[in-house]
């Protein structure tokens, strides 16, 4: 009797203990991200310049960014982002990972050269970049050398034309071998059974692909492209250190934008708004990620 | 017609290398370049971006370090992903075994609430955060920054680290039990060894988070003296906007740390960073 009561008392202690476990650092999170993201929910309802007295004003900058043409201006250029992204990375990344998978020796060398640019900090491959796109002293040099002269005179991050696309393309060539990889370790998946009682009944190699490695990717092919519609509503780092958003607004970002608002314009209360929008939108992709996980899609 | 599709066969399959190649080169070349570009006089590079150094010098490495202090930026970025590794991985590591390991009041509403923690981007709570720390004395300081990467790096972290506790046979710490270990220490002693590998995953991600993060870093850190590498950089190119191989020389500098690792660790990097991961 008597030990059957001490091993209730013992079990009784370690379900309590147990909260010890976790409640570090869900208090750590709830602290300092959950609350604060809940804040600048909170703050988008004030007229507020971050130093002075907060004004209560209601849904009045909700109104302004609805009506804010710059805010469309990053808006739609987001958009862009994600079309761009959701596009070449993921037809480049499908076929390289499609061709590297089949090597044997080459395999893992062309695997570390394509994921090396990934690791590397967006801001300091942004500013290295930046120098060799400068009008004067960078590649423009190279291109008057081999007498392309228009090339050599194209401002690559001066005219509001290209400035966009010309740090869509620094990131890609950060980025698109993250997804190369991805589909890589896919296709690595797929049973080779598959592919040898296709053989055997005489496929072709585009119907392999059609009807053996599209549907075995597919849950993977769907985590990338949700991810990527995600990570181009928060995306920063480079359009911000290779434009600053400009020339002009010519390459703002919603980032960009909010960044801008609540540091350069002290405008804490309206940059807050655009915070609560952008987090939506990511929060929207994420969801939808969540649910395709939940179709039983584990990637 | 034999040899015609013979030809065809040949030129598909030297296409692919082509286009693998052309690829890799591209990838590299403006890291290889960066390298060369390092080893160059200032007036050389201007006049050519692109090429092997005609003339040899080490002289950049030096003077860069110094103007740009970067030993002191080293020291910050060390001492941050140091205290932001050692917190988070403890932090996770006990939570991540409760939950895994642990039947208890609540445990779903915890793996749940982290789950919708990762989603939190961190414009999120940027704007707050600089705020409060300012109130509260962490604004300028590299402990403010420990706190928010350690609070930004749990959710995903922790449940990697949940994921691979999963695998790990309960029995294995019922029996330590049996033997006397309590629960803290069967955690200790039985199933943090078998995880060490997952371990060093977090560890290295954490360090590529911390070594990376630029936002917050620009953010919080006014002071010179206190900055990290990333931030460190940005504002010494814009300083020397016009002298090119200290550009070139503080780039390899401060990638250099990371690529070495990355070449050093690559599994590592990669299993980590694809599986199922949210941007840091």
């Amino acid at each position: 009797m008597q030990t059957a009561s001490i091993v209730k008392k013992e079990k009784k202690e370690k379900k309590w203990l147990v909260y010890f476990y976790v409640l570090p650092a869900f208090l750590m999170h709830l602290l300092f991200i959950a609350l604060p993201a809940l804040t600048t929910f909170y703050y988008s309802f004030f007229d507020w310049n971050g130093i002075g007295a907060k004004t209560f004003i209601g849904l009045q900058n909700y109104r302004e960014m609805f009506g804010d043409s710059d805010f469309y201006v990053a808006l739609v250029n987001n958009f862009k982002w994600i079309l761009v992204f959701i596009t070449v990375p993921v037809f480049l990344g499908l076929l390289m990972a499609a061709w590297v998978s089949k090597l044997k020796k080459t395999q893992m060398f062309f695997r570390t050269v394509y994921f090396l640019p990934y690791i590397i900090a967006a801001s300091m491959a942004g500013r290295i970049w930046c120098t060799y796109l400068n009008p004067y002293f960078g590649i423009n040099n190279v291109f008057k050398a081999l007498g392309w002269t228009s090339l050599g005179k194209t401002l690559w991050l001066g005219n509001k034309n290209i400035a966009l696309y010309s740090v869509m393309f620094v990131d890609l060539w950060h980025f698109w071998g993250f997804v190369m990889v991805m589909f890589l370790g896919a296709l690595q998946q797929v049973d080779p059974t598959l592919y040898e009682s296709a053989r055997v009944e005489g496929a072709s190699k585009g119907q392999e692909f059609r009807y053996i490695t599209v549907p075995s990717i597919m849950p993977t092919l769907t985590f990338v492209i949700i991810t990527i519609i995600m990570w181009s509503f928060l995306t920063f780092d480079y359009v911000w250190v290779m434009t600053g958003g400009g020339p002009g607004n010519a390459s703002e970002l919603i980032s960009t934008l909010v960044y801008r608002m609540a540091y350069s314009h002290y405008r804490t209360g309206y940059a807050s708004t655009i915070c609560v929008f952008q987090t939506v939108l990511s929060v929207l992709a994420y969801a939808a990620m969540q649910l395709v996980k939940k179709r039983g899609w584990d990637v | 017609m034999k040899s015609k599709k013979n030809v065809g066969k040949i030129l598909a399959k030297g296409g692919k290398w082509f286009v693998l190649w052309t690829l890799a080169v591209f990838e590299l070349f403006p890291l290889v370049q960066l390298l060369f570009n390092s080893f160059r006089p200032d007036q050389e590079i201007k006049a050519q971006p692109l090429g092997l150094p005609r003339q040899w010098t080490l002289a950049n490495y030096p003077e860069t370090w110094v103007m740009g202090g970067y030993g002191k930026a080293f020291l910050n970025s060390l001492w941050i992903s140091f205290w932001t590794i050692l917190i988070t991985v403890f932090l996770i590591s006990i939570a991540a075994y409760a939950l895994a390991k642990i039947d208890f009041k609540g445990k779903n509403f915890f793996t749940s609430y982290f789950l919708f923690g990762m989603a939190i981007p961190s414009f999120a709570y940027l704007i707050p955060t600089y705020y409060i720390f300012n109130r509260i004395g962490l604004g300028n300081s590299l402990t403010g920054l420990i706190i928010t990467y350690t609070a930004h790096n749990i959710p995903f972290k922790l449940l990697l680290l949940r994921t691979f506790l999963l695998g790990i046979p309960r029995e294995l710490e019922e029996s330590a039990k049996v033997d006397g270990c309590t629960e803290f220490q069967a955690f200790l002693h039985v199933t943090l060894p078998l995880a060490k590998s997952i371990v060093m995953t977090v560890a290295v991600l954490i360090f590529l988070s911390c070594w990376n993060e630029f936002t917050f870093a620009s953010t919080f850190i006014t002071s010179t003296s206190l900055r990290p590498v990333s931030t460190r950089f940005v504002k010494f190119t814009t300083e020397y906007s016009s002298d090119f191989a200290k550009i070139f020389t503080s780039g390899v500098i401060s990638i250099a740390p990371i690529v070495a690792l990355y070449l050093l660790l690559q599994d590592s990097f990669i299993e980590g960073l694809t599986s199922g991961s949210v941007k840091g």
